[in-house]
Protein backbone atom coordinates (compact mmCIF):
# COMPACT_ATOMS: atom_id res chain seq x y z
CA UNK A 1 0.00 0.00 0.00
CA UNK A 2 3.19 2.01 -0.23
CA UNK A 3 1.75 3.57 -3.62
CA UNK A 4 -0.94 6.15 -1.55
CA UNK A 5 1.24 6.51 1.33
CA UNK A 6 2.52 9.93 0.52
CA UNK A 7 3.33 11.41 3.96
CA UNK A 8 1.12 14.64 3.20
CA UNK A 9 -1.57 12.33 2.21
CA UNK A 10 -0.78 10.34 5.91
CA UNK A 11 -0.65 13.94 7.26
CA UNK A 12 -4.15 14.91 6.03
CA UNK A 13 -5.49 11.20 6.75
CA UNK A 14 -4.77 11.69 10.45
CA UNK A 15 -5.54 15.55 10.84
CA UNK A 16 -9.36 16.05 11.84
CA UNK A 17 -9.06 12.92 14.17
CA UNK A 18 -5.89 13.77 15.65
CA UNK A 19 -6.77 17.99 16.24
CA UNK A 20 -10.32 16.56 17.58
CA UNK A 21 -9.13 14.31 20.01
CA UNK A 22 -6.20 16.70 21.17
CA UNK A 23 -8.01 19.90 21.39
CA UNK A 24 -11.29 18.61 23.14
CA UNK A 25 -10.07 14.71 25.08
CA UNK A 26 -6.29 15.25 25.72
CA UNK A 27 -6.10 18.96 26.56
CA UNK A 28 -9.07 19.07 28.78
CA UNK A 29 -7.90 15.93 31.07
CA UNK A 30 -4.49 18.19 31.37
CA UNK A 31 -6.81 21.19 32.01
CA UNK A 32 -8.74 19.24 34.63
CA UNK A 33 -5.41 18.26 36.52
CA UNK A 34 -3.91 21.55 36.43
CA UNK A 35 -6.67 23.10 37.78
CA UNK A 36 -6.91 20.13 40.31
CA UNK A 37 -4.07 22.14 41.94
CA UNK A 38 -5.55 25.56 41.67
CA UNK A 39 -8.00 27.37 44.30
CA UNK A 40 -9.92 28.58 41.27
CA UNK A 41 -13.43 29.32 41.91
CA UNK A 42 -16.40 31.21 40.31
CA UNK A 43 -14.48 34.76 40.93
CA UNK A 44 -10.96 36.14 41.16
CA UNK A 45 -7.88 34.91 39.74
CA UNK A 46 -6.78 31.43 40.46
CA UNK A 47 -3.74 30.48 42.56
CA UNK A 48 -1.47 27.69 42.56
CA UNK A 49 -2.26 25.54 46.03
CA UNK A 50 -0.17 22.39 45.46
CA UNK A 51 -2.01 19.32 47.14
CA UNK A 52 -4.38 21.83 49.20
CA UNK A 53 -7.63 20.34 47.41
CA UNK A 54 -6.79 16.71 47.72
CA UNK A 55 -6.02 17.06 51.73
CA UNK A 56 -9.48 19.45 52.17
CA UNK A 57 -11.36 16.58 49.68
CA UNK A 58 -10.08 14.23 52.82
CA UNK A 59 -11.31 16.34 55.53
CA UNK A 60 -14.70 16.43 53.49
CA UNK A 61 -17.10 14.30 55.20
CA UNK A 62 -19.42 14.55 51.64
CA UNK A 63 -16.87 13.42 49.61
CA UNK A 64 -16.56 10.78 51.75
CA UNK A 65 -19.86 10.00 51.78
CA UNK A 66 -20.09 9.75 48.35
CA UNK A 67 -17.33 7.20 48.17
CA UNK A 68 -19.05 5.03 50.18
CA UNK A 69 -22.77 5.60 48.37
CA UNK A 70 -20.76 4.97 45.26
CA UNK A 71 -19.05 1.37 47.10
CA UNK A 72 -22.67 0.45 48.44
CA UNK A 73 -24.25 0.85 45.04
CA UNK A 74 -21.18 -1.06 43.16
CA UNK A 75 -21.55 -3.66 45.88
CA UNK A 76 -25.48 -3.92 45.63
CA UNK A 77 -24.98 -4.41 42.19
CA UNK A 78 -22.55 -6.85 41.43
CA UNK A 79 -23.62 -9.25 44.33
CA UNK A 80 -27.34 -8.91 42.69
CA UNK A 81 -26.51 -8.20 39.18
CA UNK A 82 -23.67 -10.76 38.39
CA UNK A 83 -25.74 -14.00 39.42
CA UNK A 84 -29.24 -12.62 38.37
CA UNK A 85 -28.04 -11.75 34.66
CA UNK A 86 -26.38 -14.89 34.44
CA UNK A 87 -29.21 -16.71 35.50
CA UNK A 88 -31.56 -14.71 33.29
CA UNK A 89 -28.91 -15.79 29.97
CA UNK A 90 -29.42 -19.71 31.46
CA UNK A 91 -33.50 -19.15 31.38
CA UNK A 92 -33.94 -17.05 27.93
CA UNK A 93 -32.34 -19.62 25.96
CA UNK A 94 -35.29 -22.55 25.00
CA UNK A 95 -38.64 -21.48 26.28
CA UNK A 96 -41.08 -20.62 23.39
CA UNK A 97 -40.67 -16.68 22.69
CA UNK A 98 -37.22 -16.61 24.44
CA UNK A 99 -35.99 -13.64 21.72
CA UNK A 100 -38.81 -11.41 22.37
CA UNK A 101 -38.09 -11.86 26.08
CA UNK A 102 -34.35 -11.32 25.84
CA UNK A 103 -35.06 -8.20 23.56
CA UNK A 104 -37.67 -7.27 26.59
CA UNK A 105 -35.16 -7.23 29.19
CA UNK A 106 -32.22 -5.50 27.06
CA UNK A 107 -35.05 -2.58 26.80
CA UNK A 108 -33.90 -0.89 29.96
CA UNK A 109 -30.67 -0.43 27.97
CA UNK A 110 -31.56 2.18 25.37
CA UNK A 111 -33.66 4.58 27.78
CA UNK A 112 -31.98 7.78 28.54
CA UNK A 113 -30.43 7.72 31.67
CA UNK A 114 -32.41 10.75 32.66
CA UNK A 115 -35.60 9.08 32.02
CA UNK A 116 -35.07 6.36 33.43
CA UNK A 117 -34.50 8.39 37.03
CA UNK A 118 -37.77 10.21 36.39
CA UNK A 119 -39.68 6.97 35.83
CA UNK A 120 -38.25 5.61 38.80
CA UNK A 121 -39.19 8.08 40.83
CA UNK A 122 -42.75 7.48 40.22
CA UNK A 123 -41.80 4.06 41.61
CA UNK A 124 -40.15 4.50 44.14
CA UNK A 125 -41.78 8.58 45.46
CA UNK A 126 -42.74 7.66 49.28
CA UNK A 127 -46.04 9.33 48.02
CA UNK A 128 -47.47 8.79 44.85
CA UNK A 129 -44.31 5.66 44.06
CA UNK A 130 -45.46 2.06 43.09
CA UNK A 131 -43.95 0.39 45.91
CA UNK A 132 -45.35 2.10 49.02
CA UNK A 133 -48.76 2.26 46.56
CA UNK A 134 -48.47 -1.76 46.81
CA UNK A 135 -47.17 -2.12 50.42
CA UNK A 136 -49.85 0.05 51.73
CA UNK A 137 -52.70 -2.58 51.84
CA UNK A 138 -50.75 -5.09 53.81
CA UNK A 139 -50.17 -1.93 56.33
CA UNK A 140 -46.33 -1.55 55.57
CA UNK A 141 -44.92 2.14 55.20
CA UNK A 142 -44.60 4.63 53.51
CA UNK A 143 -40.82 3.85 53.57
CA UNK A 144 -38.66 6.99 52.47
CA UNK A 145 -37.08 4.45 49.38
CA UNK A 146 -35.49 7.80 47.99
CA UNK A 147 -35.01 11.31 50.24
CA UNK A 148 -34.59 9.72 53.23
CA UNK A 149 -31.25 9.37 54.75
CA UNK A 150 -30.55 5.28 54.48
CA UNK A 151 -32.11 3.48 51.75
CA UNK A 152 -31.36 6.10 48.66
CA UNK A 153 -28.04 4.10 47.37
CA UNK A 154 -29.67 1.09 47.20
CA UNK A 155 -32.62 2.34 45.46
CA UNK A 156 -30.26 3.60 43.07
CA UNK A 157 -28.53 -0.07 43.53
CA UNK A 158 -32.36 -1.00 42.36
CA UNK A 159 -32.35 1.62 39.21
CA UNK A 160 -28.65 0.43 38.14
CA UNK A 161 -29.69 -3.11 38.11
CA UNK A 162 -32.91 -2.70 36.41
CA UNK A 163 -30.99 -0.49 33.75
CA UNK A 164 -28.06 -3.10 32.85
CA UNK A 165 -29.43 -6.30 33.76
CA UNK A 166 -30.31 -7.17 29.91
CA UNK A 167 -27.03 -5.82 28.82
CA UNK A 168 -25.08 -8.18 31.18
CA UNK A 169 -27.49 -11.01 30.24
CA UNK A 170 -26.55 -10.29 26.87
CA UNK A 171 -23.01 -10.57 27.30
CA UNK A 172 -23.12 -14.11 29.05
CA UNK A 173 -26.02 -15.27 26.68
CA UNK A 174 -23.25 -14.70 23.61
CA UNK A 175 -21.11 -16.38 26.28
CA UNK A 176 -23.19 -19.64 26.82
CA UNK A 177 -23.29 -19.87 22.57
CA UNK A 178 -19.56 -20.18 22.32
CA UNK A 179 -19.58 -22.94 24.74
CA UNK A 180 -18.43 -26.21 22.80
CA UNK A 181 -21.46 -28.31 22.62
CA UNK A 182 -20.00 -31.60 22.67
CA UNK A 183 -18.32 -30.56 26.26
CA UNK A 184 -21.77 -30.39 27.41
CA UNK A 185 -23.15 -33.39 25.57
CA UNK A 186 -20.31 -35.50 26.99
CA UNK A 187 -21.49 -34.17 30.87
CA UNK A 188 -24.89 -34.86 30.00
CA UNK A 189 -24.31 -38.47 29.03
CA UNK A 190 -22.40 -39.08 31.74
CA UNK A 191 -25.52 -38.17 33.83
CA UNK A 192 -24.85 -34.97 35.23
CA UNK A 193 -28.13 -33.34 36.85
CA UNK A 194 -28.91 -29.78 35.69
CA UNK A 195 -27.26 -28.04 38.55
CA UNK A 196 -24.22 -29.75 38.03
CA UNK A 197 -23.69 -29.01 34.90
CA UNK A 198 -24.13 -25.34 35.60
CA UNK A 199 -22.07 -25.43 38.56
CA UNK A 200 -19.05 -27.56 37.39
CA UNK A 201 -18.93 -26.63 33.71
CA UNK A 202 -20.78 -24.08 32.54
CA UNK A 203 -19.75 -21.41 35.49
CA UNK A 204 -15.57 -22.12 35.22
CA UNK A 205 -15.78 -22.28 31.76
CA UNK A 206 -17.30 -18.93 31.54
CA UNK A 207 -15.05 -17.31 33.77
CA UNK A 208 -13.83 -14.35 31.59
CA UNK A 209 -16.92 -13.60 30.54
CA UNK A 210 -17.59 -12.98 34.41
CA UNK A 211 -14.63 -10.97 34.81
CA UNK A 212 -15.62 -8.90 31.42
CA UNK A 213 -18.80 -8.16 33.30
CA UNK A 214 -18.04 -7.69 35.94
CA UNK A 215 -15.74 -5.14 35.07
CA UNK A 216 -17.73 -3.58 32.56
CA UNK A 217 -19.99 -2.83 35.63
CA UNK A 218 -17.58 -1.45 38.03
CA UNK A 219 -16.94 1.22 34.81
CA UNK A 220 -20.88 2.05 34.60
CA UNK A 221 -21.26 2.08 38.53
CA UNK A 222 -18.43 5.10 38.40
CA UNK A 223 -20.68 7.11 35.80
CA UNK A 224 -24.10 6.90 37.42
CA UNK A 225 -25.21 10.29 37.86
CA UNK A 226 -28.45 11.20 36.29
CA UNK A 227 -30.23 8.23 38.20
CA UNK A 228 -29.13 10.41 41.57
CA UNK A 229 -29.65 13.67 40.00
CA UNK A 230 -32.98 12.98 39.06
CA UNK A 231 -34.27 10.71 42.07
CA UNK A 232 -33.01 13.23 44.91
CA UNK A 233 -30.65 15.44 43.46
CA UNK A 234 -28.05 14.07 45.85
CA UNK A 235 -29.77 15.03 48.72
CA UNK A 236 -30.98 15.68 51.34
CA UNK A 237 -27.56 17.18 52.56
CA UNK A 238 -25.81 14.77 50.26
CA UNK A 239 -26.44 12.31 52.22
CA UNK A 240 -27.03 10.37 48.64
CA UNK A 241 -24.21 11.92 46.60
CA UNK A 242 -22.28 9.49 43.85
CA UNK A 243 -18.29 10.36 43.41
CA UNK A 244 -19.84 11.88 39.69
CA UNK A 245 -22.82 14.21 41.25
CA UNK A 246 -20.47 15.19 44.04
CA UNK A 247 -18.43 16.17 41.43
CA UNK A 248 -20.69 18.14 39.33
CA UNK A 249 -22.42 19.74 42.52
CA UNK A 250 -18.87 20.82 43.50
CA UNK A 251 -17.69 22.28 40.25
CA UNK A 252 -21.09 23.39 38.98
CA UNK A 253 -23.33 24.63 42.06
CA UNK A 254 -20.71 25.61 44.24
CA UNK A 255 -18.54 26.80 41.31
CA UNK A 256 -15.36 25.79 43.67
CA UNK A 257 -13.54 24.65 40.31
CA UNK A 258 -10.29 23.54 41.83
CA UNK A 259 -12.10 21.02 44.62
CA UNK A 260 -14.19 20.12 42.03
CA UNK A 261 -11.34 18.69 39.73
CA UNK A 262 -9.61 17.47 42.13
CA UNK A 263 -12.68 15.17 42.56
CA UNK A 264 -12.44 14.72 38.60
CA UNK A 265 -8.57 13.80 39.27
CA UNK A 266 -9.93 10.76 41.39
CA UNK A 267 -13.01 9.57 39.02
CA UNK A 268 -10.14 9.45 36.58
CA UNK A 269 -7.88 7.44 38.55
CA UNK A 270 -10.42 5.16 39.77
CA UNK A 271 -12.04 4.80 36.01
CA UNK A 272 -8.93 4.39 34.36
CA UNK A 273 -7.32 1.54 36.56
CA UNK A 274 -11.10 0.01 35.91
CA UNK A 275 -10.64 -0.15 32.17
CA UNK A 276 -6.66 -0.86 31.63
CA UNK A 277 -7.78 -4.11 33.15
CA UNK A 278 -10.89 -4.35 31.29
CA UNK A 279 -8.64 -3.61 28.22
CA UNK A 280 -5.96 -6.35 29.81
CA UNK A 281 -9.09 -8.79 29.58
CA UNK A 282 -10.41 -8.11 26.55
CA UNK A 283 -6.95 -7.97 24.88
CA UNK A 284 -6.64 -12.01 26.52
CA UNK A 285 -9.75 -12.88 24.65
CA UNK A 286 -8.92 -11.71 21.72
CA UNK A 287 -11.32 -8.83 21.31
CA UNK A 288 -10.07 -5.23 21.15
CA UNK B 1 -32.16 -18.94 39.39
CA UNK B 2 -30.08 -22.14 38.80
CA UNK B 3 -32.47 -24.17 36.62
CA UNK B 4 -31.34 -25.04 33.13
CA UNK B 5 -33.56 -24.72 30.49
CA UNK B 6 -32.34 -28.00 28.49
CA UNK B 7 -33.86 -30.91 28.78
CA UNK B 8 -31.51 -33.99 29.56
CA UNK B 9 -31.53 -35.72 25.88
CA UNK B 10 -31.42 -32.16 24.30
CA UNK B 11 -27.68 -31.53 23.25
CA UNK B 12 -27.36 -28.93 21.10
CA UNK B 13 -25.78 -25.93 22.49
CA UNK B 14 -25.94 -23.68 19.64
CA UNK B 15 -29.61 -23.08 19.18
CA UNK B 16 -30.15 -19.79 18.58
CA UNK B 17 -34.19 -20.27 17.34
CA UNK B 18 -36.39 -18.37 19.39
CA UNK B 19 -39.13 -20.93 19.23
CA UNK B 20 -36.55 -23.58 21.01
CA UNK B 21 -37.10 -26.36 18.32
CA UNK B 22 -35.92 -29.35 19.85
CA UNK B 23 -34.72 -32.75 17.88
CA UNK B 24 -35.64 -34.90 20.37
CA UNK B 25 -38.90 -35.23 22.72
CA UNK B 26 -38.07 -33.89 26.10
CA UNK B 27 -38.60 -36.65 29.04
CA UNK B 28 -40.94 -35.62 32.08
CA UNK B 29 -38.38 -34.50 33.92
CA UNK B 30 -37.35 -32.47 31.24
CA UNK B 31 -39.96 -30.94 30.58
CA UNK B 32 -41.50 -29.77 33.99
CA UNK B 33 -37.82 -28.13 34.28
CA UNK B 34 -38.88 -26.51 31.04
CA UNK B 35 -42.02 -25.75 32.19
CA UNK B 36 -40.95 -24.37 35.74
CA UNK B 37 -38.02 -22.43 33.60
CA UNK B 38 -40.67 -20.53 31.06
CA UNK B 39 -42.71 -19.35 34.05
CA UNK B 40 -39.71 -17.97 35.90
CA UNK B 41 -38.85 -16.22 32.65
CA UNK B 42 -41.94 -14.53 31.55
CA UNK B 43 -42.24 -13.76 35.55
CA UNK B 44 -38.79 -12.44 35.45
CA UNK B 45 -39.58 -10.37 32.13
CA UNK B 46 -42.89 -9.00 33.61
CA UNK B 47 -41.30 -7.26 36.39
CA UNK B 48 -38.52 -5.55 33.79
CA UNK B 49 -41.03 -4.31 31.61
CA UNK B 50 -43.67 -3.72 35.02
CA UNK B 51 -42.08 0.23 35.27
CA UNK B 52 -42.93 1.01 32.06
CA UNK B 53 -46.32 -0.26 32.33
CA UNK B 54 -46.99 1.56 34.90
CA UNK B 55 -45.69 5.19 33.77
CA UNK B 56 -48.10 4.36 30.81
CA UNK B 57 -51.08 3.99 33.03
CA UNK B 58 -50.50 6.82 34.84
CA UNK B 59 -50.18 8.97 31.81
CA UNK B 60 -54.09 8.19 31.15
CA UNK B 61 -54.78 8.85 34.18
CA UNK B 62 -56.62 12.13 35.30
CA UNK B 63 -54.08 14.04 37.91
CA UNK B 64 -56.40 13.69 40.95
CA UNK B 65 -57.01 9.76 40.73
CA UNK B 66 -53.34 9.29 40.71
CA UNK B 67 -53.02 10.01 43.88
CA UNK B 68 -56.12 8.67 45.07
CA UNK B 69 -56.42 5.62 43.14
CA UNK B 70 -53.68 4.98 40.57
CA UNK B 71 -54.84 1.53 39.83
CA UNK B 72 -58.40 2.55 38.93
CA UNK B 73 -59.32 2.03 35.37
CA UNK B 74 -62.31 3.61 35.37
CA UNK B 75 -61.81 7.44 34.50
CA UNK B 76 -58.64 6.75 32.15
CA UNK B 77 -58.75 10.00 29.32
CA UNK B 78 -55.97 11.38 26.54
CA UNK B 79 -56.37 14.26 28.25
CA UNK B 80 -52.75 14.54 29.68
CA UNK B 81 -51.34 13.85 25.99
CA UNK B 82 -53.34 16.75 24.85
CA UNK B 83 -51.94 19.26 27.54
CA UNK B 84 -48.35 17.61 27.24
CA UNK B 85 -48.53 17.92 23.51
CA UNK B 86 -49.79 21.32 24.14
CA UNK B 87 -46.79 22.59 26.48
CA UNK B 88 -43.97 20.62 25.11
CA UNK B 89 -41.89 21.72 22.09
CA UNK B 90 -41.73 18.29 21.20
CA UNK B 91 -40.36 18.74 17.59
CA UNK B 92 -38.13 21.28 18.64
CA UNK B 93 -36.42 18.93 20.81
CA UNK B 94 -36.29 15.93 18.55
CA UNK B 95 -35.18 18.16 15.52
CA UNK B 96 -32.47 19.85 18.15
CA UNK B 97 -31.36 16.36 19.06
CA UNK B 98 -31.46 14.92 15.55
CA UNK B 99 -29.36 17.77 14.05
CA UNK B 100 -26.72 17.43 17.16
CA UNK B 101 -26.29 13.73 16.56
CA UNK B 102 -26.53 13.43 12.27
CA UNK B 103 -23.76 15.94 12.38
CA UNK B 104 -21.43 14.43 15.26
CA UNK B 105 -22.07 11.17 14.53
CA UNK B 106 -21.59 11.21 10.79
CA UNK B 107 -18.08 13.41 11.41
CA UNK B 108 -17.29 11.13 14.04
CA UNK B 109 -17.45 8.10 12.08
CA UNK B 110 -15.44 9.48 8.95
CA UNK B 111 -12.71 11.40 11.04
CA UNK B 112 -12.41 8.08 12.77
CA UNK B 113 -12.59 5.56 9.55
CA UNK B 114 -10.16 8.11 7.89
CA UNK B 115 -7.49 7.86 10.94
CA UNK B 116 -8.16 4.11 11.17
CA UNK B 117 -6.92 3.93 7.63
CA UNK B 118 -4.15 5.34 7.88
CA UNK B 119 -3.28 3.54 10.95
CA UNK B 120 -3.96 0.22 9.67
CA UNK B 121 -3.04 0.55 5.57
CA UNK B 122 -0.47 3.34 4.77
CA UNK B 123 2.81 2.95 4.98
CA UNK B 124 4.74 5.00 7.32
CA UNK B 125 7.98 5.71 7.86
CA UNK B 126 8.44 4.79 11.09
CA UNK B 127 5.94 2.08 12.06
CA UNK B 128 6.56 2.76 16.25
CA UNK B 129 5.07 6.15 15.42
CA UNK B 130 2.00 4.60 13.56
CA UNK B 131 1.42 1.94 16.37
CA UNK B 132 2.12 4.58 18.92
CA UNK B 133 -0.89 7.23 17.20
CA UNK B 134 -3.34 4.26 17.54
CA UNK B 135 -2.61 3.78 21.00
CA UNK B 136 -3.23 7.37 21.70
CA UNK B 137 -6.51 7.32 20.38
CA UNK B 138 -7.43 4.29 22.02
CA UNK B 139 -6.32 5.53 25.54
CA UNK B 140 -9.47 7.89 25.51
CA UNK B 141 -11.19 4.37 26.21
CA UNK B 142 -10.08 4.76 29.57
CA UNK B 143 -10.98 8.72 30.55
CA UNK B 144 -14.87 8.63 31.76
CA UNK B 145 -16.21 11.81 30.18
CA UNK B 146 -16.89 13.33 33.55
CA UNK B 147 -13.37 14.75 33.85
CA UNK B 148 -13.76 16.35 30.62
CA UNK B 149 -17.44 18.57 31.78
CA UNK B 150 -15.56 21.36 33.59
CA UNK B 151 -12.65 21.95 30.91
CA UNK B 152 -15.05 21.76 27.88
CA UNK B 153 -17.26 24.18 29.29
CA UNK B 154 -14.42 26.65 29.58
CA UNK B 155 -12.78 25.65 26.37
CA UNK B 156 -16.60 26.54 24.44
CA UNK B 157 -17.06 29.93 26.59
CA UNK B 158 -12.99 30.43 25.20
CA UNK B 159 -13.75 29.55 21.18
CA UNK B 160 -16.84 31.63 21.58
CA UNK B 161 -19.10 28.74 20.75
CA UNK B 162 -21.15 27.93 24.05
CA UNK B 163 -24.95 27.33 24.11
CA UNK B 164 -24.77 26.16 20.13
CA UNK B 165 -25.33 23.22 18.69
CA UNK B 166 -21.10 23.46 18.06
CA UNK B 167 -20.59 23.53 21.89
CA UNK B 168 -22.18 19.99 21.59
CA UNK B 169 -21.14 18.63 18.45
CA UNK B 170 -17.42 18.96 18.68
CA UNK B 171 -17.11 17.31 22.46
CA UNK B 172 -19.45 14.27 21.27
CA UNK B 173 -17.01 13.91 18.00
CA UNK B 174 -14.40 14.01 19.86
CA UNK B 175 -15.70 11.39 22.88
CA UNK B 176 -16.32 9.35 20.13
CA UNK B 177 -13.32 8.75 18.30
CA UNK B 178 -11.88 6.42 21.28
CA UNK B 179 -14.45 3.51 20.42
CA UNK B 180 -14.81 3.90 16.82
CA UNK B 181 -11.01 3.53 16.10
CA UNK B 182 -10.64 0.27 18.26
CA UNK B 183 -13.78 -0.45 16.18
CA UNK B 184 -12.64 0.39 12.52
CA UNK B 185 -8.89 -0.54 13.35
CA UNK B 186 -10.42 -4.26 14.50
CA UNK B 187 -12.16 -4.35 11.51
CA UNK B 188 -9.19 -3.30 9.32
CA UNK B 189 -6.52 -5.32 10.99
CA UNK B 190 -8.56 -8.55 9.68
CA UNK B 191 -9.93 -7.27 6.64
CA UNK B 192 -7.97 -8.83 3.45
CA UNK B 193 -5.24 -5.93 1.12
CA UNK B 194 -6.07 -7.98 -1.94
CA UNK B 195 -9.57 -5.99 -3.28
CA UNK B 196 -7.20 -2.50 -2.97
CA UNK B 197 -4.08 -3.32 -4.23
CA UNK B 198 -6.26 -4.48 -7.29
CA UNK B 199 -7.85 -1.14 -7.37
CA UNK B 200 -4.76 0.69 -6.92
CA UNK B 201 -3.22 -1.36 -9.84
CA UNK B 202 -5.98 -0.06 -11.76
CA UNK B 203 -5.19 3.24 -11.27
CA UNK B 204 -7.15 4.45 -8.32
CA UNK B 205 -6.21 7.17 -5.98
CA UNK B 206 -6.56 7.38 -2.20
CA UNK B 207 -10.00 8.70 -2.28
CA UNK B 208 -11.50 6.11 -4.76
CA UNK B 209 -9.53 3.51 -2.66
CA UNK B 210 -11.77 4.41 0.39
CA UNK B 211 -15.02 5.62 -1.12
CA UNK B 212 -15.57 2.75 -3.57
CA UNK B 213 -13.31 -0.39 -2.12
CA UNK B 214 -13.36 -0.11 1.96
CA UNK B 215 -16.01 1.58 3.03
CA UNK B 216 -18.90 -0.19 1.16
CA UNK B 217 -16.93 -3.74 2.69
CA UNK B 218 -17.10 -1.78 6.34
CA UNK B 219 -20.74 -1.31 6.05
CA UNK B 220 -21.65 -3.49 9.46
CA UNK B 221 -19.15 -2.30 11.80
CA UNK B 222 -19.95 1.21 10.10
CA UNK B 223 -23.27 0.19 11.15
CA UNK B 224 -22.29 -0.92 14.55
CA UNK B 225 -20.63 2.59 15.29
CA UNK B 226 -23.37 4.16 14.04
CA UNK B 227 -25.89 2.38 16.44
CA UNK B 228 -22.95 2.74 19.26
CA UNK B 229 -22.81 6.76 18.83
CA UNK B 230 -26.45 7.60 18.04
CA UNK B 231 -28.20 6.03 21.02
CA UNK B 232 -25.32 7.86 22.90
CA UNK B 233 -26.02 11.21 21.80
CA UNK B 234 -29.70 11.00 22.43
CA UNK B 235 -29.22 9.91 25.94
CA UNK B 236 -26.56 12.26 26.60
CA UNK B 237 -27.18 14.45 29.85
CA UNK B 238 -23.95 15.39 31.12
CA UNK B 239 -22.87 17.92 28.76
CA UNK B 240 -25.84 18.66 27.22
CA UNK B 241 -26.97 20.13 30.64
CA UNK B 242 -23.91 22.32 30.67
CA UNK B 243 -23.54 23.53 27.51
CA UNK B 244 -26.75 24.34 26.11
CA UNK B 245 -28.32 26.68 28.23
CA UNK B 246 -30.91 27.87 25.73
CA UNK B 247 -34.40 26.39 26.19
CA UNK B 248 -34.69 26.52 22.54
CA UNK B 249 -31.44 24.57 21.84
CA UNK B 250 -32.82 22.03 24.40
CA UNK B 251 -32.44 17.97 23.38
CA UNK B 252 -34.69 15.70 24.58
CA UNK B 253 -32.78 14.68 27.62
CA UNK B 254 -32.50 18.45 28.84
CA UNK B 255 -35.92 19.02 28.24
CA UNK B 256 -36.78 15.65 29.95
CA UNK B 257 -34.21 16.79 33.16
CA UNK B 258 -36.95 19.96 33.30
CA UNK B 259 -39.90 17.83 33.85
CA UNK B 260 -40.24 17.89 37.68
CA UNK B 261 -40.49 21.60 37.54
CA UNK B 262 -42.05 22.54 34.22
CA UNK B 263 -45.26 20.00 35.64
CA UNK B 264 -44.51 20.03 39.02
CA UNK B 265 -47.62 18.29 40.76
CA UNK B 266 -49.01 17.92 37.44
CA UNK B 267 -48.01 14.09 37.85
CA UNK B 268 -50.40 13.06 34.89
CA UNK B 269 -48.91 15.42 32.35
CA UNK B 270 -45.56 14.70 33.59
CA UNK B 271 -46.13 10.76 32.81
CA UNK B 272 -48.05 11.72 29.65
CA UNK B 273 -44.62 13.90 28.20
CA UNK B 274 -42.61 10.82 29.21
CA UNK B 275 -44.51 8.06 27.40
CA UNK B 276 -44.25 10.53 24.16
CA UNK B 277 -40.00 10.78 24.32
CA UNK B 278 -40.55 7.21 25.09
CA UNK B 279 -41.88 6.01 22.52
CA UNK B 280 -40.74 6.67 19.40
CA UNK B 281 -37.18 5.24 21.41
CA UNK B 282 -39.26 2.21 21.80
CA UNK B 283 -40.34 1.50 18.33
CA UNK B 284 -37.16 1.86 16.64
CA UNK B 285 -35.51 -0.15 18.84
CA UNK B 286 -39.02 -2.86 18.21
CA UNK B 287 -38.03 -2.37 14.88
CA UNK B 288 -34.00 -2.33 14.93
CA UNK B 289 -33.61 -4.68 18.05
CA UNK B 290 -31.25 -6.62 16.62
CA UNK B 291 -28.63 -4.01 15.44
CA UNK B 292 -29.26 -2.18 18.74
CA UNK B 293 -28.27 -5.22 20.99
CA UNK B 294 -25.52 -6.09 18.50
CA UNK B 295 -24.38 -2.12 18.53
CA UNK B 296 -24.21 -1.87 21.92
CA UNK B 297 -22.62 -4.41 23.07
CA UNK B 298 -19.95 -4.62 20.70
CA UNK B 299 -16.81 -4.24 21.99
CA UNK B 300 -17.69 -6.31 25.01
CA UNK B 301 -19.15 -9.11 22.76
CA UNK B 302 -17.28 -9.92 19.38
CA UNK B 303 -18.81 -9.94 16.32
Amino acid sequence: MIWISSRWKIALMLAPALILFTAFFVYPVGYAIAYSFTNSAGFGAARFVGFDNYVSLKGDPFFWQSVRNTLVILAVSLIILLPASFGLALLLRRIKGAGALRALVFGPAIIAPILVGLIWVFILDPRVGLVNRLLEPLGVGPIQWIGGNTLTPYAVSLVFIWSSIGFAMTIFYAGLQLLPSDIMEAVQLDGATAWQRVRHVTIPMMRETFAIVAILLITNVFKIFELVYMLTGGGPVHRSETLVSYMYFVTFTNQRYGSGMAIAVVIFVLGGVTSLAYLALARRRNIA
Amino acid sequence: MSLTTRSPRDGAARDVSTTGRRGTRPTTPGRRHLLAAGVAAYLVTFLIVLPILWIALLSLQPSDTILSDPFSVKSLTFGNYRDAIASLPLLQMYKNTIIVAAISVTAGALVSFMASFALTRMVFRRRAAQSSLRFYLLAGLAVPVYVLLFPIYRLDLALGIFGTYAALILPYIAVSIPFNTLLLTGFLREFPTELEEAAIMDGAGLFRVCWSVVLPAMRPVLATVFIFNVVYVFNEFPFVSILINNPDLATVSLAVSRFQGQYTVNYGGMMAAATLVLLPQLVIYAVFQRHVIAGLTAGAVKG
